[in-house]
């Protein structure tokens, strides 16, 4: 069964009286523990399929199955319940709260979970020491550089261990090294965890990480192999 | 375990926009502490309006013929009181009694060979300590002696209208029983300002004899007044002088028109908080509006972390709340002790004896400090902050997460 699979999922935003198909009837599945590059250029509805897979948003219509569970029939604490313990993101703005340390900003997952202090105090410590912030703890989100930052927004993305991870232009605020930093720790911890990462970019170094990617444009996938799922 | 961590980032976002926190909160504090001194205010306006009356108008208790009207001061002996000494005597007794008197009312016109005005005259015994507060009150002169023969004592400020002062002589007419004007020659022995303009421009004082002799009611006296040395026997002393064709009057029954006056203004003044309120109400629904829109993104955050709407609006609500406790909590303070303050310095107000008729007023208003009132003042500002604080904590739970995240 895949991880996560859009079946004629189709989009369209309507502004004023222009109606834009997002996405245009996508079929994809993603595989637990893939590694997958969404390549394509602004505009090709990259965004769009991250926020159907990451329940944020609903198709118009088509389905999009979590685990064999159509998500699309869900209501919005359903949803919630969904990304709060299936679904890790990491966002092109380093998404962090503000008001919580790097260890808190970690943490806050696994309190909405309900996770025991004992095991939340032993995978947020250990997750930012994979991330190489052991150090950097008790700083919020103004006292770390952006490369720090998005290292603690991938810490939080896998701190419920969650089926995937997507994460919408993770390198594009980073320079070269943190880029290419951030990278390298997801693709370790895609391997460690299993966890899958779905990854929206037009960075070609980023691109050379992935190990399967589906190339998009005007809303529908245009590599015929991304099309076809791995079943 | 997630409650705590909400209470945290609430208390955390309200110091991120410190000035913001700190007007909102100065809002909150100014706001219950106004509420907090009107409301000791009034009490104590209405407290002492009440206090002072008993003390210098009505006493605690009264007694009168069934057939006695206050305001037109009969003086029909079938309206008088025969044997009022020996009522007199008769309370005098009673533990709880402190100072007990006859008097007998009358209406009268004082004149000058220029002027003349109409006055109350009230017929009192100089030796009783029933009317220190009177005695208190002189200013000029001196007060009136044993059988008080030929002597008035008159308001300063009716004296100054008559152009008259002490040692003057002044004539006084007041109707006999069968409605037979009499007058009198007095010498003005002395000047009074209570404070209350009540008793100042209207009211003249003779000896009891003096009055029942030129009003020819013989010993008979319209009233006894009784003071106690604690309101809370009133009930008991009441009913312990009942007597057959005679009414006692407690202190409620007297001051009928201050109490009804005291829970009208009450609901007035109720309007006055309302709106002050009010006006602390917007500026927190303003303050945590602004919140939302500035927080949207991070809302879109937190939504996206699994956060539910119903966690996004308790942190919201949260925040209302630190700012409530803490702004009631200063605001008491602040309130007690300004409150505090005025109840034992008085606020000077001038004369307001015109604008209160004819109960006592004096020229300075005492706050009283109602601990409970305190509280449910704050109880009520923090209801309000609350309540209000559900619409922009309802806004922000109801933002969709994706919309919500792409707010810059």
């Amino acid at each position: 069964m895949a991880a996560i699979e859009l079946d004629h999922a189709t989009k369209i935003y309507t502004i004023g009286e222009v109606e834009t198909r997002a996405l245009d009837s996508v079929s994809l599945a993603i595989e637990e523990g893939e590694f997958t590059a969404l390549v394509g250029p602004s505009g090709s509805g990259k965004t769009t399929m991250l926020q159907l897979m990451g329940c944020l948003d609903k198709p118009n219509s088509g389905t999009v199955k979590i685990n064999g569970q159509d998500v699309t029939r869900l209501n919005a604490n359903q949803r919630a319940d969904l990304r709060r313990e299936k679904i890790g993101f990491i966002f092109q703005f380093f998404a962090l709260v503000p008001v919580l340390s790097a260890y808190e900003n970690v943490e806050l997952p696994l309190l909405l979970n309900g996770v025991s202090p004992k095991e939340r105090k032993e995978r947020t410590t250990s997750l930012l020491e994979a991330v190489g912030l052991a150090d950097r703890m008790d700083h919020r989100p103004d006292q770390m550089s952006g490369g720090e930052q998005q290292r603690v927004a991938i810490a939080r993305a896998l701190a419920p261990r969650p089926l995937l991870v997507l994460a919408d232009e993770p390198t594009a605020n980073l320079d070269t090294a943190n880029g290419e930093q951030a990278m390298e720790i997801m693709a370790r911890l895609n391997k460690e965890t299993g966890t899958a990462f779905i990854f929206a970019t037009h960075d070609q170094r980023v691109v050379a990480y992935a190990r399967r990617i589906v190339k998009m444009r005007d809303g529908r996938l245009v590599d015929g192999n991304a099309n076809g799922s791995a079943k | 375990m997630a409650f705590k961590k909400f209470w945290v980032m609430a208390y955390r976002d309200l110091l991120r926009n410190r000035r913001r926190t700190v007007i909102t909160f100065v809002a909150i504090v100014l706001g219950l502490t106004l509420v907090i001194f009107m409301n000791g205010l009034i009490t104590g306006m209405l407290d002492g309006m009440l206090r002072d009356t008993i003390r210098l108008e009505t006493g605690h208790i009264q007694i009168r013929a069934e057939s006695y009207e206050v305001v037109k001061t009969s003086l029909l002996w079938r309206d008088l009181i025969n044997n009022a000494d020996e009522l007199a005597a008769r309370a005098a007794a009673m533990p709880e009694v402190e100072a007990v008197s006859p008097i007998l009312w009358a209406s009268g016109v004082l004149g000058t060979a220029s002027e003349s005005t109409s006055v109350r005259v009230s017929g009192i015994d100089p030796a009783s300590a029933l009317f220190d507060p009177i005695r208190e009150g002189l200013r000029a002169g001196e007060f009136l002696s044993g059988n008080g023969r030929g002597q008035i004592l008159i308001g300063q400020r009716l004296a100054d209208e008559l152009g008259v002062g002490v040692g003057d002589r002044i004539n006084l007419a007041v109707g006999n029983p069968d409605g037979v004007p009499q007058e009198g020659q007095f010498t003005i022995v002395g000047l009074i300002n209570t404070g209350f303009p009540g008793i100042d421009n209207a009211n003249v004082f003779l000896s009891l004899a003096q009055a029942q002799s030129i009003t020819g009611s013989g010993n008979r006296a319209s009233t006894v007044r009784i003071m106690l040395h604690d309101i809370n026997d009133t009930d008991k002393v009441v009913a312990a002088l009942q007597t057959p064709g005679l009414t006692v009057l407690g202190w409620r029954e007297l001051n009928e028109l201050i109490l009804t006056t005291m829970e009208t203004g009450t609901a007035v003044y109720s309007i006055l908080y309302a709106i002050i309120f009010l006006v602390v109400a917007v500026i927190i629904a303003n303050t945590l509006l602004m919140a939302v829109f500035e927080r949207t993104r991070e809302i879109g955050i937190l939504a996206a972390l699994g956060m539910k709407g119903r966690q996004i609006m308790t942190m919201f609500l949260f925040e209302a709340t630190i700012l409530g406790l803490v702004g009631s909590l200063f605001g008491i303070i602040l309130g007690a002790i300004v409150v505090y303050y005025f109840s034992i310095n008085g606020i000077y107000f001038g004369d307001l004896g015109d604008v209160a008729g004819s109960m006592a007023f004096g020229d300075s208003l005492y706050t009283t400090l109602v601990p409970a009132n305190l509280f449910l003042m704050s109880f009520w500002m923090l209801v309000v902050i609350v309540t209000v604080s559900l619409y922009p904590a309802w806004y922000a739970a109801r933002l969709e997460p994706i919309e919500a995240l792409h707010a810059l």
